[in-house]
């Protein structure tokens, strides 16, 4: 069969030339379909997270005596030999009054003044008795106690509220039934907020923000019945769990997203009077107040019938709960209590109390800070169709350069190390949280390549099947060629 | 009178003592249910809780910018509080109602906020660092988020400015900075239990002792109508004040097999009052006597005073159950008296086609001498106006003297509705008819609702009554706003599959188009010599 001779590249050219187009217009289409994805400053979050801070602390003994002050060194690094853990991230310097001579007037160094006596304290001052070897070992205690609060036996981690710059104090008094009868239909809250509240805030005011708000409920229903005993009614532990009746009460007003701590004044109904706390053993507990870890404090106040005029809240009675709220807020803040054989002679938080806070809120913080940027980092690593977008990259950087400036500043000033470390948490919480990172997170690939295949199966495939053919024509060519070589050369 | 006696002698003495001592505090509640028959007997009744908190003033809008002072609440709901502080609203007034208004057969509305569907305007001080705009946004979400309604719906879309129909029902504080009304309202929100339960929330007494206990949303939402309202507005020289209303008409005919109009509040309510509310200053019930007919009431009311007779729930004896009887079967009435309501409107949509149609009134005067209205309609952008085939024509013959003092904001696709008001003179006892020709949206694809073939809900037209000055020129606005029934628009709809169609179609035009020219420019066409078979 003759077969006419056609010349194939051409043919062969335009194959390659449509699938040049399709190879060169491959950028184009993943450049149109893909999702912003900036690169974070990974390594920089990683290195930062290896490093560790430390708080350092210098103690000031006013004393020339340098034998005592190297007993007190020496009794306090056992101390802190023998519980690592507790004083994790700071660094405690012991000097004598001829070496702190010249920082004696700086503020932030703790001075312990031998005296006769109780020990008492004043400012960052610490007046103690130190004739005596059992003194020292006393001392070495109080002082543990007083720069490192929180022990691994009565560490408050899961009572304290996670760190915000601004809290919402809501207020409640709540009474079960007011048509009852008997109920306590106003508070002076002014003056209870005034004489216990306001010092303790303005105290905390270097770290967080306070709004205050106060409402009155008259018919606030528990959710469950307490249990009946002989004279009173009782609330178990299991009881205390599910105190807070959410669906009944409404706590607080929903217009800005600050976390809220509550406290409420529950009067019970006539009905269930008194209402008592009960222990595990079933005996009534002497305390009418419990803390609902990280949420707020509640007590419950019996209204005593004889001293009753029925409608405010007598003044004694609104000091005591008042006294009480102010605890539960101190401990639903972290704020340390002080050792029993220290006294103070001034009232409200004294600056060693004070300064154990910030120290736990800095080290906190920057844990937080550290861990949530190494989350973003794995979590954008670890989801390919995640977007992370210029804000997200923005806060990320500005949290890394805040955690830099804390570990810069932490030597130096404890407040200042602390403000960083609050805005690098803020920073590095909020581009966790961003919105924008879900955009495309449920836009399936099943959906994508729903919508191409009708395209590209039907256009690609006569370009396939040419392109084969055009290469077995080209090979069918080629043995023909061979052949025709071998049959010239055979004839 | 017996009774009334027994009942102040055995009331123990704390609650007295309890309420001397409450009404010299600063805040008062009061609640208040008034009950009336209506002409086709069925029974209105209205919640009124109204909540002064003494001396207090809304924020000022120039002071968002710094902290504000703690808020303290006693009486007043610190959820709806902390909302009108955070946004620096003066006045505000939300209505959500369920049903269509009567107004021929059940007189005009004791609370005069009844169009259908969500209806939320706020006065606002301007001047603030944050705008009017951006803090009517809060408004409506926060109030949104309160109430469980979709009221986020009531964006630029549906927003409009009218000042001269909504007046400030109390005084705007003086701040030297002007005052702005804004205005939306959502006809197509469906009000349920849902939106009754945090309205419950607010009131002091819940819905568990006093009058507010009768509020049973199985038998408030089985009504022919009902509708509830949150009014919050400063008067001077008293204080803020908040005003809660629900409003129902039942209908105690449906229940009875004796087809009597007999009520009484177990048979309305499904509840009776077993106790008041400790903290309501004044707690009462108020019932219409019936006119022209026999009846008898039970238990026998303490007060009459001219036609109503007077319960007061904190006094009188409990349970409290009102009863209401009829000697006689009701016979419906052939004719229905207006008595105070002094026009009637009906508004319709004419036209079969999705582009155009006709916005047409039909507006009857029931007085022998002329009344003044002003119209007013807030349309959003689906409807437009064609402002030049505006005709009235009064009893079918064009007039175009009875419309004046023309408003018109025209609307601007996508983003701001229409706002047109006019001035009506309507002649004495005749009928006037309205046309003027419309043009309905096009919609994008995405602006459709998920249920886009049910149509547009319009928001009704309200008409409020204005009095002429001595010299007739100036106008002032009376109370008594009357809203129409709303209107359905059916728009052009698309077939919602249609991207993925569009999508696979165009796929199967290129490939084909793609194959074709392919194979063309690849295919050897080879002239093939057939040689003719020797034969």
């Amino acid at each position: 069969m003759t077969q006419p001779h056609i010349n194939s590249v051409p043919n062969i050219s335009i194959v390659l030339a449509y699938c040049a187009v399709i190879i060169l217009a491959l950028p184009a289409w993943w450049y149109t379909t893909s999702i912003q994805r900036l690169s974070l400053p990974s390594s920089r979050v990683h290195q930062l997270a290896q490093s560790h801070l430390q708080l350092p602390i210098s103690l000031c003994i006013e004393t020339s005596d340098v034998e005592l002050t190297n007993s007190v060194r020496k009794t306090l690094s056992t101390q802190i030999s023998r519980e690592l853990e507790r004083w994790k991230g700071l660094l405690v310097n012991v000097e004598g009054k001829v070496a702190c001579a010249g920082e004696s007037d700086k503020s932030d160094v703790y001075t312990i003044i031998p005296t006769s006596g109780p020990s008492w304290i004043q400012g960052r001052r610490l007046y103690t008795p130190l004739n005596g070897p059992s003194y020292i070992i006393q001392l070495a205690h109080t002082i543990t106690s007083l720069l490192a609060p929180y022990s691994a036996s009565n560490d408050p981690e899961h009572r304290v509220a996670q760190y915000s710059p601004r809290y919402r104090l809501a207020f409640s008094l709540l009474n079960e039934d007011a048509a009852a009868g008997n109920a306590i239909l106003d508070w002076k809250i002014q003056d209870g907020l005034k004489a216990n509240v306001n010092p303790i805030l303005h105290r905390l005011s270097p770290l967080h923000n306070f709004t205050i708000e106060s409402q009155v409920q008259f018919h606030a229903p528990l959710a469950f019945t307490p249990r009946q005993l002989d004279q009173a009614h009782g609330l178990t532990p299991e009881d205390l769990t599910v105190f807070v009746n959410s669906a009944d009460w409404t706590l607080s007003s929903s217009s800005s997203n600050d976390p809220v701590l509550h406290f409420i004044l529950f009067i019970p109904s006539v009905a269930h009077r008194p209402l008592r706390l009960l222990r595990n053993d079933g005996s009534a507990s002497a305390s009418t107040a419990f803390l609902v870890p990280q949420w707020g404090g509640i007590i419950i106040h019996n209204p005593k019938l004889g001293s009753f005029s029925g409608e405010e809240l007598p003044q004694q009675d609104l000091n005591d709960v008042f006294y009480v709220f102010t605890n539960q807020l101190l401990a639903l803040l972290g704020v340390p209590s002080l050792p029993p054989n220290v006294a103070k002679r001034t009232s409200g938080l004294s600056d060693w109390q004070l300064d154990a806070l910030v120290r736990r809120r800095v080290l906190e913080n920057a844990q937080g800070s550290q861990d949530t940027l190494l989350s973003i980092v794995k979590l954008v690593d670890q989801i390919e169709n995640m977007p992370v977008g210029e804000d997200v990259k923005g806060d990320v950087e500005d949290a890394l350069d805040a955690l830099t400036k804390m570990y810069e500043t932490s030597t130096t000033s404890l407040y200042q190390a602390f403000s960083h470390s609050a805005e690098s948490f803020v920073l590095a919480s909020r581009a966790f949280f961003n919105p924008g990172m879900l955009a495309l997170l449920y836009f399936p690939a099943e959906h994508k390549y729903g919508v191409y295949a009708p395209l590209f199966a039907s256009a690609l495939i006569p370009l396939l099947v040419a392109a084969l053919r055009e290469l077995s024509a080209y090979r069918q060519e080629r043995r023909t060629d061979k052949e025709a070589a071998t049959k010239t050369i055979r004839q | 009178m017996a009774t009334l006696l027994d009942v102040l002698n055995s009331d123990d003495g704390l609650l007295n003592v309890g309420r001397t001592a409450l009404s010299m505090a600063p805040n008062t509640s009061k609640s208040l249910l008034s009950l009336k028959t209506l002409q086709d007997g069925k029974v209105a009744s209205k919640f009124t809780f109204t909540t002064l908190l003494k001396d207090a003033a809304p924020r000022d809008p120039s002071t968002l910018d710094s902290q504000d002072e703690s808020q303290h609440y006693t009486l007043f709901p610190l959820a709806l509080g902390q909302i009108l502080r955070q946004y620096a609203v003066t006045e505000m007034h939300l209505a959500l109602n369920a049903g269509n208004w009567n107004y021929d057969r059940w007189g005009y509305p004791e609370e005069q906020g009844v169009g259908t569907g969500a209806e939320l305007w706020a006065w606002m001080g301007d001047g603030a660092a944050i705008t009017v705009d951006e803090r009517w946004k809060g408004l409506r979400n926060a109030l949104a988020g309160l109430f469980c309604a979709s009221l986020g719906s009531l964006d630029e879309l549906r927003t409009t400015s009218p000042a001269q129909t909504f007046i400030p029902e109390g005084t705007l504080p003086d701040w030297g900075v002007p005052h702005t009304v804004r205005h939306a309202s959502l006809p197509s929100e469906h009000v349920c239990t849902e939106n009754l339960t945090p309205f419950l929330k607010l009131l002091p007494c819940k819905s568990l002792s006093g009058i507010a206990s009768l509020l049973n949303p199985h038998r408030l939402f089985d009504a022919d109508w009902h509708g509830m309202g949150v009014h919050v507005l400063w008067r001077e020289g008293e204080g803020v004040e908040m005003r809660l209303t629900f409003q129902s008409v039942s209908d105690p005919l449906r229940h009875d097999a004796a087809k009597k109009q007999d009520w009484s509040l177990q048979s309305l309510f499904d509840r009776t009052i077993h106790r008041s509310c400790p903290v309501a200053h004044s707690s009462e019930i108020v019932v219409a006597l019936p006119k022209n007919a026999f009846y008898s009431i039970k238990p026998e009311p303490p007060v009459i005073d001219r036609s109503s007779a007077h319960f007061d729930v904190n006094i009188h004896q409990k349970p409290l159950d009102v009863i209401l009887t009829w000697p006689e079967p009701f016979s419906y009435p052939l004719d229905y008296q207006s008595e105070s309501t002094n026009f009637s409107v009906k508004r319709t949509l004419r036209g079969p086609s999705q582009a155009h149609g006709q916005l047409s009134l039909v507006i009857t005067n029931h007085r022998p001498y002329t009344i003044h209205t002003l119209y007013l309609e807030t349309m959003p952008w689906l409807l437009q106006f064609y402002l030049h085939t505006l005709e009235a024509r009064v009893d079918g013959v064009l007039r175009a003297d009875i419309i004046s003092n023309l408003t018109y904001i025209p609307s601007v696709p996508h983003s701001r509705p229409t706002t047109f008001q006019a001035l009506l003179s309507l002649p004495p006892s005749s009928t006037v008819e309205i046309t003027m020709d419309v043009t309905k949206a096009f919609l994008r694809y995405t602006e459709h609702p998920p249920d886009a073939q049910r149509g547009w809900d319009l928001p009704p037209a309200i008409f409020t009554p204005v009095e002429f000055a001595k010299n007739g020129t100036s106008f002032s606005v009376k109370e008594g706003r009357l809203y129409t029934s709303t209107l359905l628009v059916d728009l052009a709809t698309p077939d919602f599959s249609m991207p993925y169609n569009v999508i696979i179609f165009t796929c199967s035009v290129i490939a084909y188009i793609f194959g074709s020219i392919f194979n063309l420019l690849t295919r050897r066409f080879v002239i093939v010599h057939i040689e003719p078979t020797k034969s």
